[in-house]
Parts: C-alpha cells; structure tokens; sequence
C-alpha cells in the first residue's frame, strides 16, 4: 500500500488571476478606510442559544421511535476473524438486524488516505474495538443483549504494540503490504557540509504520546429515510460532503441520494473529522437496510476507546549552529504510530517533515519519516495535526542549542527566525506575511524578559521561564488543489440567507465569515443569518480543518459578497440618482456619501432586485495560489500561507510533591488580520487548557492495546484551578495577500508554542530536561529524586 | 449509552421504614446522593437491585452538638459539613477535606456516610474523621451499636456492615485544646481523586507533643490510622526535625500499590511529605510554630 504522493495532484490550473487582491477589499473595493464590523468585538449570532440550552445538537433531533444502532466490536487486539454468528442475536425480542460486512450494499471501505480500513471487518480485525457488525435495535436493554450473543470464531495473531516491534523485521503483518504505510523525504543543501560548519551540535531522541480530544459531545448520527431512495443524516462532522461521499459509497448511492445536514457540534478539534463519516455510515446503513430512523450515538466509553487519537511520534533530532549562533544544518529521523489504520497518517507525517526546522531558516536538511502500522488505537486528527508534537522536539533543541551557546534562548531565537524572504525547511521563500521576528519582541517587552533570566528557588518551590515558538503551514499541503465556496442570498426583505460548508464547532468560525459578509455589504450583521450546512443546498466549502475555516471559507464567503454588493451598488445608483463610486452602504442602508439624507433600505433594494429579475444571489468560489512540490527532495511551495505565533510561560515547581503550576502565559500570535479578537482570545485560553493538559498530565494509558483509563475520572484534564493567568494576547497583523482582509487561520496555531514554552521553562526551573509527555507531578518528583542522588 | 436497568428505588420516609425495608427486601443497597453508586452501575451492570433512598429521612441529616460530641447524620452533604461553624471550629480537618472534595456539584449531592461506606482507600474525609477519633453509628431493625470509625473498613469498597444494617450516624468528640487539619495531592489542582491524602490531628503543650493522631490514605486497602508514629512521638519536643522524622517514619509504615493514579513508590514518598504538610499547618492551628 505504498502512496504514490502525486496521486493527490488533480489535473487542472486553477485561475487565481485575480485582479483584487482580497486583503485590500478596505480601501481598493469599499473605498473607505475605517471597518463596520471586522476588528471589532461583537456578540457571536450563537451565543445565546447556546448559553441558554436552546441551541439544537445531534441528539436533540432524535425522534422517538429511533432505533438504536450499536456497534459489535472486536475484543482481539489482531486475529483472523473465521466466523461471525449472529443467529442467536436475532432472535432476542426488539432485534430488528444485525447487519454485517456482506450486507453492505455498495464498497465496505472508510479508510481516509488508504484504503486499509473497511466500515465492518469480516475478515481481520486490528485493534480492540474494531467494528464487526451493527446491531439495530429497538431499545438499549435488547441491543445490550444482542452484544452479549452474537459469537465471533477468531484465530488469533501476535500482536504489535509499539513502533520498534512493528519494525522489527519478524514482525507480524498488521496490513498486507508491510507495517509501514508511507514513507517521506526532504533533502535540501547539504547536511555533511552544514554539520561541518557547526560548533555545537545537539541530539536528541523525543516521543509525543497520544492525546485525546474529549471534546463535550459525544459522537453521534442521526440517519432517516426520505422515501425509498434517499437518506439524510444529521450529524457531527467536520466535512458534510466528506460524510455524503463516503455514505453514498457505501450505501451504493449516488451523491443526490445523501443528505448530511451538519448539526452544531459540541467540540471536535479534528476528531469528528474522523468519526463523522463513520458514524453517519453506522446510521445510514440501518436506515437504509430497515427503512427506520437510526441513531448511533457514542458514551464516553465507547468513544474513547475506538475513536482516533492524536497519533503518537518518535523524533530523533540532530541539530548544528555555529558560533555566532546561525543555524547550520538539521538531521531528523521520524516515525510515527499509525495505530491499527493509517488514516490521515501520510497528511500528518507530512506537515510534520515540512516543519521540521521549526520556524526558523535552516540551510541545510535532510529529513526521513515513516508511518508505521501498530495494533494500538489508531491515530487521527487533532488541533496542530503534528505540528504540537514536532515543535515539542524541535523547540526544544533550539533551547538546547542556546544554553549550549551560552546565548539568550529568546536572542537565539530571533537571529535565527524565518523573515520576508527567508526560506522554510521545504526551501519555500515567504515574501510576505512572516510576523514571528515581531511576536517574539511584543512579547519580550510584554513579560519583561530580560528581568526572568534567573530562576528563582523559595523554600521548596522553584519557578522558570520559557519560550516556545510555532509556525503552521495554513489548510491543505504540496500540491492538493485547495478551494472553497460558499453562498449568499438577499431575501425580498432585505435580510441575508448565508451558507457554508465550514462547520460550527464551537470555535465560530462561519461567525466571521458573516462579518466578512456585513462588512463589504454594509449589512446590520443581525439580518444575515448563517444557514447549518446541508448538503442538498450548502455549496461544497472543503473541510473545517488546517486552520482553514475562516481563512479559505471566509474568503469565499468574501468573493459571494462582492458579487451581491455590486448588484446592490448598481441598483443603489440608480435609486439614489448618483454615480456607483458615491454609493456608500452602512447598517442594511445605501445613501449617497454626498447627500447623506436620501438614505435607501435594503428591503427596497431587495424588491428592486427581483422586480427587475436581477439575480439576488451570488455563489463565492475562492482557491489557493498554485502550490507545487519535488517528490524527489520534497521541496516546493508547501502552504500558501502561515501563521506564526510564540509564547512565554511561567512555572512553578514544587520540588517535594514534583507539581508544576503554569502561573502566567504571555501569548503571541501573527494572524494575518484579526476579524474578531475575541474569537482569537477564546481560541488561545482553550487551546492554553488543552497544551497544558498535554504537557502535564493527559495520558492514555495503554495496556496490550487495552485504554485503562477511558473516561473523565481517570484521563485527566486541566480544570479551571489548573489554568494560569493569561496576558493580554498580543495579535501581529501581517496581513495575507490572497485572503479576506489578510486573514490567517488561529485554531491550530494556537496551541504549538505552547507546549515547548512550559517545558523549556520547566527546565530553566530545575534544570531537567524531558524528552516524553506528560510531565506529571510524579514523573518530575522521580527525577528530582535522581538529581539529588 | 448503557441503560441503567433491573433498578426498584425505595424511597421511605422514616427511618423505621428504612430499617424494615433493609430487613425484608432482597439485594438491597442504601444510596443517598449515588455519585459513587450511579458511575459504578455505568461501569458494573447490577441486575434486580432495591435502591433504599435514605435522602426523605429527616433524622439521618444534620449536624448537632451533644454531650460534647460532634453528630453528624449520614446523609449530610459535604456542603451542609463545608457550612457548619462546629465542624470549621473543632473538626478543621474534616472542613478542610470538605472544601477540596470533588466538585461543588459532587459536594452539593455527596454525603458523608455515603463517602466512608463505599470504603475508597482514596476518601478524603476518612482520614480526618480517624484523626478526631470518630466512631459510627450501626443499626439494623433490632439492634443499634457503636464502633470506632477505624473499625468499619474491612477493605477497598468493603465494611462490616450487614446485609440489612445502616449506618446512621457519625460522632465526633469535641477536644478544644486540639487542631486538626488535612492536606491532598491529586493529579490536577482540583476536581479529581487523590493519590494520596492526610489528616493530622495533635494537641500542643508548650514545644511539646501532648498528643498526636495520624492518617494516611490510599496507601493500603484501607485509609490508615499510623498508631506506631503516633506512640513513638508522644511527649517529644517539635521541631524540623521531629517533623521530618515522623514524615519519614509514617512512609515506612504505609502499604501502597501501583495503579492508573500512581505508583507504590511516588505514595510512599508522598505519604512522608502530605503528613508533614497536614502535622506542620495542624501545629500551626494550635500556635505553634516549628523552627
């Protein structure tokens, strides 16, 4: 199953001569110099639903008579499966079908990069908690029953729990073409003569666990049919026309026959990236086969034991500088766990070699990483999507390289960080855009650096400071096409009906997508009202994920309104008696900027429109510059765009219990432009939370392929008294030429530097360094223990 | 989600009726707030069990002053404990395990006799209540008796008590020339089970131990009182290094295993430092300071 990676290039150009470029709408397009409503801090539309329960999630929407579809699961961690019987099962009363791999009317595969990964195993299984069959039933007691009867014959196999016994070479194969899924590559300059060239040369060896997402809602999907040849599903996901896809490949449908409406979604962080397509097929399947309503809805248990993790990563680091503290070469080695499927496994490894010097520029790189199949838990997407992992090794070796230096970690930093004109590990030039150098002074002066360079030890507590620095390639790699859409329409009153396919959840990105929206309409931002995505209406936005919701989606959103401003502008003119450049929109009113008593409101234009059969609508397309990639070195224009950020923590360590506190955070963030900084300040404290629960204390606790620790009580999360003060987040606006207003996307950046800013600082307190996660308060008591020995 | 099932909840009124109900019904199990029942029935499928709700019972919830004794009902919520003036005054240690049990919500419907009969090694006002000598009240239909607290832990998530007893009550003798106090470590700031806690109780003459009670728990199958220590420091003048030898004396008594919270020996090493922490803020209740 080797991936040829030029099998992601589709065969077409995009057109992206535009003649606007999209980040100077404000003074090329709107003629104005002042913003309505980008920039600015507004209540989100959502908010009140949400804080007042009102708001609907997938469950909500249950009818009563729903069956209820269970997933049978495979409790052998890797065994042939020879026989499935089900015949006791069926018949316990409220059984309506257990249905299987051969009842699956069209192709029984869900795998996402490779097809390693059927929706219902029948003839092998990978893990514990493989899917074997679907149980339909009528209530929780008969489908509980049903789990108990149905018997599985297995042959069992030696299992494979962790990387270097997947490698080993007498190791059992956990998919049929060898246990490492996909290979990648980078060599740029040349290494030999860069390590040459160094004075100090660190190495080290570093390994990023699995991470779950324990995002507040549990998975879920609500399937029904709509007639005999149509289902729809309402569900969690965080790609609609991904779930219709994969459902209709399944169900043998064609894509007209599927309608996956989006439900808000309680929290996903990449995961329903992954599970939404799969339980949305659950659902749809018995729908399908029963002709009834079907609900497969995950607990907590069941979710966190079969649903993707964040995949854990070996780095194996060298890296040189010379004596004035440049950068010279780096050698990295990476493997990553697939688990028992590879998932988004070539997507991760590759963003993580295409980052793999840091946000930093670095003439000389050879990077080699593998992807290699275990009969753990499988890996999927997750916040950073390898970037947290990656910049946990590498931002730690930039600290080692400075101590080792004697040079100020941050000053180190800051010779060697990527400016205008610099070149990425991949050799890409950034010619614009590159506010990392300008994140880190803010916030050197906003934490008062240069004051922190001592540690400070009172009675038997010792505090530190560190710096993290992150940068993340926006949206989609290399050379994969990258577009979104979206759509607006003026309804006869003047109020907006707004569509994407970005999702809602939970971090409001189609929020600023309407505010892109009032802003170039002059719109009140309360008469337009953000349509859930439904595939039957909803244009194909690409998935919410990459940091990419408000970036491309927004854009989009952007071109539709430029197209229905200019119809308003036209009409405007003509009903205001003054040339189109004299019209000016504000607050859902056209006026003339010249005689600002003759004001129009939208509801009359809105009429004007349809009276004189002018279309009220407009459909907003938007793709990336082209990208283009070597295979052979791995070089290339990798992401259109990225976002910087950098971080400095405050720590706290308590040298008799071994309990690190996180006491103040200072954030930094290069967005591009800042559409709502609010938004950003949410995203940054959440994934402030989420950092340091990786850093600190979430452990998945494995055994022979077994999670001991499946739930809330035992996979610990920060809670509140466990969050520090946060400084004001500092937002560095280097604006990106092709998108709305300049934006760049925050989810994912969000959290990478933070991660390294509490283990560099966490060393800088007690001078130990750690190369795993988390850093629990008995992990560090343990080696307090050995230093004093 | 997994159906809670094969449930007949009983909700008396009297206690009279509590005690019958214990007596002739099949499989029963007392439950008053059920945030340790509820989870475990999740976890553990239990079929055809009598729930006897004992929350309608007046008498089994409230805090009074008695012939010189602290009496609290068992079905008293660690926020009506956390609220209370006698406990804060006389039983510090107890007010103080009540503020960092689980969460408000868990506080607002948790009870305190529910906390000691589901018998965790880890249950935070165990402890406390050994320090102050507690002793709980045991009834069936026809016989009601006392027993030291210490006493009723048989093991983890075992008691002495019988098929058809409850336990009703908890005394706490009021000693005002004492102090108490309790200190935990979990594996966050708050919200979550202990790894290790203890409770110190110590009563002061001067520089002197003039007397002393200690306990530690979730280092053995049950919460620990460490009568040893106890004995070999009594009468001994305090100090830094009294304080560090009971740490460490303590930490060669305890039992602790290896489990998904931590280590036999991380509990080992935290018994010595928690005890510490508890005896040094317990001795500083009483004015003294260690030097």
């Amino acid at each position: 199953m080797k991936i040829n990676l030029k099998t992601f290039v589709l065969p077409f150009q995009y057109n992206v001569d535009k003649s606007l470029e999209y980040y100077k709408i404000l003074e090329k397009l709107l003629n104005r110099n002042e913003y309505f409503v980008v920039g600015k801090n507004l209540i989100r539309s959502d908010a009140l639903d949400k804080c007042l329960g009102k708001a609907n999630f997938t469950a909500d929407y249950l009818s009563k008579e729903s069956l209820i579809v269970k997933v049978f699961r495979s409790c052998k961690s890797h065994a042939i499966i020879k026989n499935i019987e089900t015949s006791r099962a069926m018949n316990i009363p409220g059984i309506e079908a257990i249905i299987t791999a051969r009842d699956i009317p069209g192709i029984n595969q869900i795998g996402y990069a490779l097809p390693d990964q059927p929706l219902l195993n029948d003839t092998k299984v990978h893990y514990i908690g493989d899917p074997i069959a679907l149980i339909c039933a009528q209530n929780e007691e008969a489908a509980q029953k049903a789990e108990e009867s149905i018997l599985i014959e297995y042959e069992e196999l030696k299992s494979v729990f962790d990387i270097s016994a997947a490698l080993n070479p007498d190791s059992p194969l956990i998919h049929t073409d060898g246990n490492v899924a996909v290979t990648t590559k980078i060599r740029k300059g040349n290494i030999e003569k860069g390590f040459k060239n160094s004075n100090v040369i660190i190495e080290d060896t570093y390994w990023s666990p699995y991470q779950e997402h324990m995002c507040l809602e549990t998975d879920g999907a609500y399937a029904f049919p709509d007639g005999t040849n149509k289902i729809t599903v309402i569900c969690e996901s965080q790609s609609p026309h991904l779930v219709r896809e994969k459902v209709a490949a399944i169900l043998g449908w064609k894509l007209n026959q599927v309608r996956i409406i989006q439900a808000l979604t309680g929290g996903a962080f990449g995961k329903k990236d992954d599970t939404g397509p799969i339980l949305a097929a659950y659902a749809a399947l018995s729908a399908k086969t029963l002709g009834k309503p079907s609900a497969c809805i995950y607990d907590r248990i069941e979710m966190f034991k079969t649903t993707p993790k964040r995949f854990p990563a070996k780095f194996i680091y060298k890296s040189g500088a010379d004596k004035n503290g440049n950068l010279t070469a780096i050698q990295v080695y990476i493997t990553l766990e697939c688990g028992a499927y590879a998932n988004r496994a070539p997507f991760w490894l590759w963003r993580q070699t295409a980052h793999a010097a840091g946000p930093y520029e670095v003439d000389n790189v050879a990077v080699d990483g593998r992807a290699v199949y275990t009969n753990n838990v499988y890996g999927g997407s997750f916040r950073g999507f390898g970037n947290l992992a990656l910049h946990f090794a590498v931002e730690q070796q930039i600290d080692k390289l400075a101590y080792e230096l004697c040079m100020d970690p941050l000053d180190f930093r800051l010779k060697n960080v990527l400016k205008v004109g610099s070149r990425t590990t991949c050799d890409q030039i950034l010619d614009h855009s590159v506010g990392i150098e300008k994140c880190l002074k803010s916030i050197e002066d906003a934490s008062k650096w240069k004051e922190k360079r001592v540690p400070i030890k009172n009675g038997n507590t010792l505090k530190g400071w560190g710096i993290g620095c992150a940068y993340h390639g926006n949206s989609t790699s290399r050379s994969t096409p990258d577009w979104s859409a979206a759509s607006l329409l003026m309804n006869i009153d003047g109020s907006f009906i707004y569509r994407t396919g970005i999702c809602e959840l939970g971090q409001g990105s189609p929020f600023g997508h309407v505010k892109i929206v009032a802003e170039i309409l002059g719109a009140n931002i309360e008469s337009i009202k953000i349509e859930i995505p439904d595939t039957d209406s909803t244009p194909d936005s690409k998935p919410t994920h990459g940091s990419r919701g408000l970036m491309m989606g927004g854009t989009a959103a952007a071109d539709a309104a430029i197209q229905l401003r200019e119809k308003i502008i036209k009409i405007a003119a003509e009903m205001l008696d003054c040339s189109l450049k004299l019209v000016e929109c504000k607050e859902s009113y056209a006026y003339n900027k010249e005689n600002l008593n003759k004001k129009i409101p939208f509801n009359e234009i809105a009429e004007e429109l349809h009276i004189r059969g002018l279309n009220p609508g407009a459909y907003g397309f938007y793709a990336s510059p082209k990208r283009n990639y070597d295979e052979e070195t791995g070089l290339g224009i990798n992401y259109s765009v990225y976002t910087f950020a950098s971080t400095i923590a405050e720590v706290e360590v308590d040298t008799e219990t071994g309990e690190i506190s996180v006491l103040k955070i200072w954030p930094s963030m290069d967005v591009g432009k800042a559409i709502d900084p609010i938004i950003i300040e949410g995203q940054i404290h959440g994934a402030l939370s989420q950092g340091i629960g990786f850093t600190l204390m979430e452990n998945v606790q494995l055994h022979n392929g077994n999670i001991l620790n499946p739930s809330f009580k035992d996979y610990i999360v920060p809670s509140a008294f466990d969050t520090p003060e946060v400084d004001d987040p500092i937002l560095i606006e280097e604006a990106y030429k092709h998108s709305a207003f300049g934006v760049k996307g925050v989810g994912e950046p969000s959290i990478i530097s933070i991660v390294p800013a509490i283990v560099n600082a966490i060393y800088h307190a007690t001078g130990i360094r750690f190369n795993t996660l988390p850093i629990t308060a008995e992990r560090m008591h343990k080696a307090l223990k050995e230093v004093k020995k | 989600m997994k159906p809670l099932t094969g449930f007949n909840l009983v909700r008396p009124r009297t206690l009279q009726g509590a005690l019958t109900l214990m007596a002739t019904l099949e499989k029963t199990q007392p439950i008053a707030g059920g945030t340790d029942l509820i989870p475990l029935y999740r976890e553990v499928q239990c079929e055809k069990t009598n729930l006897i709700d004992l929350s309608l019972i007046n008498e089994l919830n409230g805090i009074t002053e008695s012939l010189n004794c602290i009496v609290i009902g068992s079905t008293t919520t660690h926020t009506q404990i956390l609220s209370n003036n006698l406990v804060a005054k006389h039983v510090s240690a107890l007010h103080d395990s009540c503020s960092v049990l689980g969460s408000v919500q868990i506080r607002n419907r948790g009870t305190i006799g529910g906390n000691i009969c589901n018998a965790s090694p880890a249950a935070d006002t165990a402890p406390p209540l050994l320090v102050h000598n507690a002793e709980v009240n045991i009834s069936n239909q026809n016989n009601n008796r006392w027993i030291p607290l210490e006493e009723l832990f048989k093991g983890p998530k075992l008691t002495v008590l019988q098929p058809d007893e409850l336990l009703l009550k908890i005394k706490i003798p009021i000693d005002s020339d004492s102090a108490s106090a309790f200190k935990r470590l979990g594996r966050r700031k708050g919200f979550t089970l202990s790894i290790v806690n203890a409770a110190a109780f110590v009563k002061r003459e001067e520089g002197l131990i003039q007397n002393i009670r200690l306990s530690i728990g979730s280092v053995a199958p049950t919460p620990l009182r460490i009568k040893k220590v106890e004995e070999e420091f009594l009468g001994i003048e305090m100090s830094k290094r009294v304080l560090d030898e009971i740490g460490q004396a303590c930490s060669d008594q305890v039992k602790p295993i290896d489990d998904i919270r931590g280590t036999a020996e991380y509990r080992r090493d935290m018994s010595n430092i928690l005890i510490k922490r508890a005896l040094n803020e317990a001795w500083r209740r009483t004015g003294g300071i260690i030097e």
